[in-house]
């Protein structure tokens, strides 16, 4: 008897439903997202604004939909660069260990020891703002959670006899790690995207909120947010509805993860 | 014998939702009754229900289990449908079990001493003193000594031998009228295993105690039983004294069990030698330091030389620890901290490793895992790889709807073949099986055995076959070289070896193998168990152990000798001349 993986099911119609609306975004919104009209400030969500418009006078609707790529756009070239070059070394390290092993893990400690909004602080004072530094600063953060994860289960695979037994037939250490052992972690991969990812997403929410992300006027989910923060009162639809699609990107993904997890130990 | 009944079990029948409302039977009306100070065994292959029938008995069945039909009961009285505490007080009064893992069955953070204790504090009333004498009494009944000091220690400290003893003592402690014992030398060594049978023997000789003994071993069963039980799927098949059902089997099944042995080779080998090595040490680092330098390693197998004629099936034995997958390592580089010798005659050796639930990569389909030597070599082509991997697949006895499954939707011996297939996916000429059979049941054994031999007379395949199964060796080898502790102590044609085992070690391990010829006196096995000598030092490694041991045999370094002649050498590391009837 084989139980429905509900957490999989949800979190992928949660997320594909969101995808399909941002993709819509990309090619056709309902308004212009740059043009201001003075008359629609702050106006109520109604049969013409569907989520209202913002303090510029700008559909809401088409803000998020084009902001919600930006934030995909952002989160994803940050797993990107966290998973390849955290996979290469916690799969090198974990496989050679030794003392390069002993360096890399105490580097990703200090790495981890440190909020991580703190560093991409420092690492955007130093580099300066901007859509792509933000990626570059989030990426470099992301990599040790998949240095550790990685280099944890090659470590696990690496003395088990198929390993062995490809070493036999005469498979070089580069074949062993990337052919032999890498798809036996697929999962715990992708599981560690899927959380890598929503913490992706509330870090340029939070980069874009503080300024230092996505400049005006693109929009991106954080910095709708941002911008919000000062009609709370006479316009409160600003702010929950982007608020309402970062909550639903994450619950999807979290799901997603719980999922994948789920799978891998029935 | 039969005059007093202990426990009676009459048309249990027991099974586990299958969901969708059906129940798959794993019980299939069960009849059988143990007389009181009777041994019965029960033998069958695993997932024949002997674990299923002891632990109804005992009362331990998962909560998931449905019993559907049928009694067990201990002298007259149900026991299969009472409450709780009822069951707690038989669970410790009048029956108790021994598993098979020694290492995971007693709690690690527990000292012996309270562990055995255990079952006297929960079931009797007697005072702290009185449980510390009844602990001591019993672990030296089960020929531990110094109890005191054991009892204050882990079960980590403790060798496999000694945790089963201490599981033992545990059992009878409070003098049960049956103890069952779950394949309780299953996971030991020859020898041990030898030594824990003769020990049940003695207890049930002086508590006259019942015992039903599991196991999938006939040789086992025969050794200790008085009668026997048959089970295959569920059902029993067959049941009677041993004598009869050895010697006289009625149903197929047991024939087959019986007869499971493989078929002698008697055939003329080539003097060729195909792999040669002299000389040849191999070296483990010693882990837990940073920075590890030549100093830091430690020799683990010493002065190895030996050839392997090409198409021999070369045996190599010994306890664990010995270094024979060391050895196995070596040679297919896998280790490679080595100093000799080592000439492979141009062979790239390929492995068949024990646990085939381990050597077929998860994430891979069987095509692909046995198409990965082929792309090594650099076939590009992918329909020559194809066309290969069916070739193989067939001549392994398997057939080419394997290629589109995964490892885990395999049986152990459909696994064991596809490792075979695995390591002649290139034509190579020389194989190591390093204990292939020992993770699988004993019927699928003798299949993989045969298919084995098959490939060896078909292929011309030269083996190296690794076993601690001295009866699977004598079968299957024209050569045997017996290890301990790292270093060759005894080589020759197998039916030399068989015949007129020369070194102690040796004669050792051959008593404790239970043969079908004659009933082994157990009782007078008693070795004791010695922590073994260090492995670079350069006296007799079996000094410690060895019954014919003297003064001289500690002096000077041993040389391997040729007691046999030119033609066919019996080589010996050993200072005595041990006369052949001793």
């Amino acid at each position: 008897m084989k139980k429905r993986n509900y957490n999989l099911i949800i979190g992928l119609t949660i997320t594909g439903v969101l995808l399909l609306f941002t993709l819509i975004g990309q090619f056709w919104t309902p308004y212009s997202i740059t043009e201001t009209n003075v008359a629609l400030k702050n106006a109520a969500p109604s049969l013409e604004h569907l989520m209202g418009c913002d303090n510029l006078g700008r559909d809401i609707l088409s803000r998020v939909m084009k902001g919600c790529g930006t934030t995909f756009f952002v989160a994803l070239l940050t797993v990107a660069i966290g998973s390849v070059f955290g996979t290469i070394i916690g799969a090198l390290t974990g496989f050679y260990g030794g003392w390069l092993d002993r360096i890399v893990m105490r580097i990703n400690d200090i790495l981890l020891s440190f909020p991580s909004v703190l560093l991409v602080l420092i690492f955007i004072s130093v580099i300066g703002k901007g859509k792509y530094n933000v990626i570059l600063a989030l990426g470099i953060l992301f990599i040790p959670s998949f240095v550790r994860m990685v280099r944890s289960e090659v470590i696990r695979y690496k003395e088990q006899e198929f390993v062995k037994s490809a070493r036999v037939l005469g498979a070089g250490n580069m074949r062993i790690i990337f052919v032999h052992i890498l798809p036996n972690i697929s999962v715990s991969m992708l599981t560690t995207a899927a959380i890598g990812f929503n913490n992706a997403v509330l870090a340029e929410a939070s980069m874009s909120y503080l300024g230092l992300g996505v400049q005006p006027p693109e929009p991106s989910l954080g910095r709708m947010l941002s911008e919000a923060q000062g009609y709370v009162f006479n316009a409160p639809w600003y702010a929950i509805w982007p608020g309402i699609v970062i909550v639903l990107i994450i619950l999807g993904f979290s799901l997603i993860s719980e999922g994948l997890r789920k799978m891998t130990e029935s | 014998m039969e005059d007093k009944t202990l426990i009676s079990v009459r048309d249990l029948t027991v099974g586990f939702p299958a969901g969708k409302g059906d129940i798959h039977t794993v019980l299939d009306h069960i009849n059988f009754d143990i007389g009181q100070g009777e041994i019965v065994g029960i033998v069958g292959e695993s997932g024949s229900g002997k674990s299923m029938t002891a632990l109804s008995i005992m009362g331990l069945l998962s909560k998931d289990a449905v019993i559907m039909d049928g009694t067990v009961e201990l002298r007259g009285t149900d026991i299969l449908n009472i409450d709780h505490e009822k069951r707690r007080k038989i669970q410790g009064d009048d029956m108790t079990m021994v598993f098979q893992e020694p290492m995971t069955s007693l709690n690690p953070v527990m000292r012996i001493g309270d562990q055995v204790g255990e079952v006297l504090k929960l079931h009797t009333k007697l005072h702290d003193d009185e449980i510390e004498r009844r602990v001591a009494e019993s672990l030296l009944s089960v020929g531990l000594k110094n109890p005191e000091e054991l009892m204050k220690s882990y079960p980590h400290q403790l060798s496999g031998g000694m945790r089963q003893r201490v599981m033992i003592a545990m059992a009878i402690i409070n003098q049960p009228d049956l103890i069952i014992c779950d394949e309780p030398t299953t996971a030991l060594d020859v020898t041990v295993q030898a030594q824990i049978l003769a020990l049940l023997k003695k207890i049930h000789r002086e508590k006259k105690c019942s015992i039903l003994f599991i196991s999938h071993d006939l040789n086992v069963i025969k050794e200790i039983c008085q009668r026997v039980i048959v089970m295959y799927h569920g059902t029993i098949v067959e049941q009677g004294s041993v004598d009869e059902v050895m010697y006289a089997p009625k149903h197929d099944y047991t024939r087959k069990l019986i007869a499971s042995m493989p078929e002698q080779l008697s055939e003329n080998i080539s003097k060729d030698p195909l792999i040669h090595v002299k000389d040849l040490n191999i070296y483990y680092r010693t882990a837990g330091k940073i920075f590890t330098s030549k100093k830091d390693r430690m020799v683990y197998v010493k002065d190895l030389s030996f050839d392997i004629y090409k198409g021999e099936i070369f045996g190599l034995v010994g306890e664990s620890g010995c270094g024979k997958t060391t050895v196995a390592k070596a040679l297919t580089g896998l280790n490679t901290d080595i100093e000799g010798t080592m000439d492979l005659g141009g062979t790239m050796p390929q492995m068949v490793f024990q646990d085939p639930f381990s050597s077929l990569n998860p994430a891979m389909k069987i095509g692909k895992i046995l198409e990965e030597p082929l792309k090594l070599a650099g076939v590009k082509n992918k329909t020559e790889r194809r066309e290969k991997v069916n070739e193989v697949l067939q001549e392994i006895g398997l057939d080419e709807s394997f290629a589109g499954r995964y490892a885990r939707e395999l049986s152990g011996g459909q696994r064991q073949r596809i490792a075979i297939g695995l390591a002649l996916m290139r034509g190579e000429k020389f194989i190591i099986a390093d204990e292939p059979v020992s993770a699988l049941d004993v019927t699928v054994q003798s299949q993989i055995l045969k298919l084995l031999i098959r490939l060896h007379k078909e292929r011309g395949l030269t083996i190296l076959l690794i076993s601690h199964d001295l009866n699977i060796v004598r079968h299957m080898c024209n050569r045997v070289v017996v290890m301990y502790l790292g270093r060759i102590v005894e080589m020759a044609d197998v039916n030399e070896l068989y015949d007129n085992p020369m070194h102690p070690y040796t004669r050792m391990l051959f008593e404790s193998i239970l043969t079908d010829k004659k009933k082994t006196d157990t009782d007078k096995i008693t070795v004791n168990e010695v922590r073994p000598l260090k492995r670079d030092q350069e006296m007799c490694a079996f000094y410690g152990r060895c019954r014919y041991a003297q003064d001289k045999c500690q002096e000077k370094a041993l040389e391997l000798r040729n007691i046999g002649t030119e033609e066919s050498p019996h080589l010996l590391r050993c200072c005595l001349r041990i006369a052949r009837d001793e």
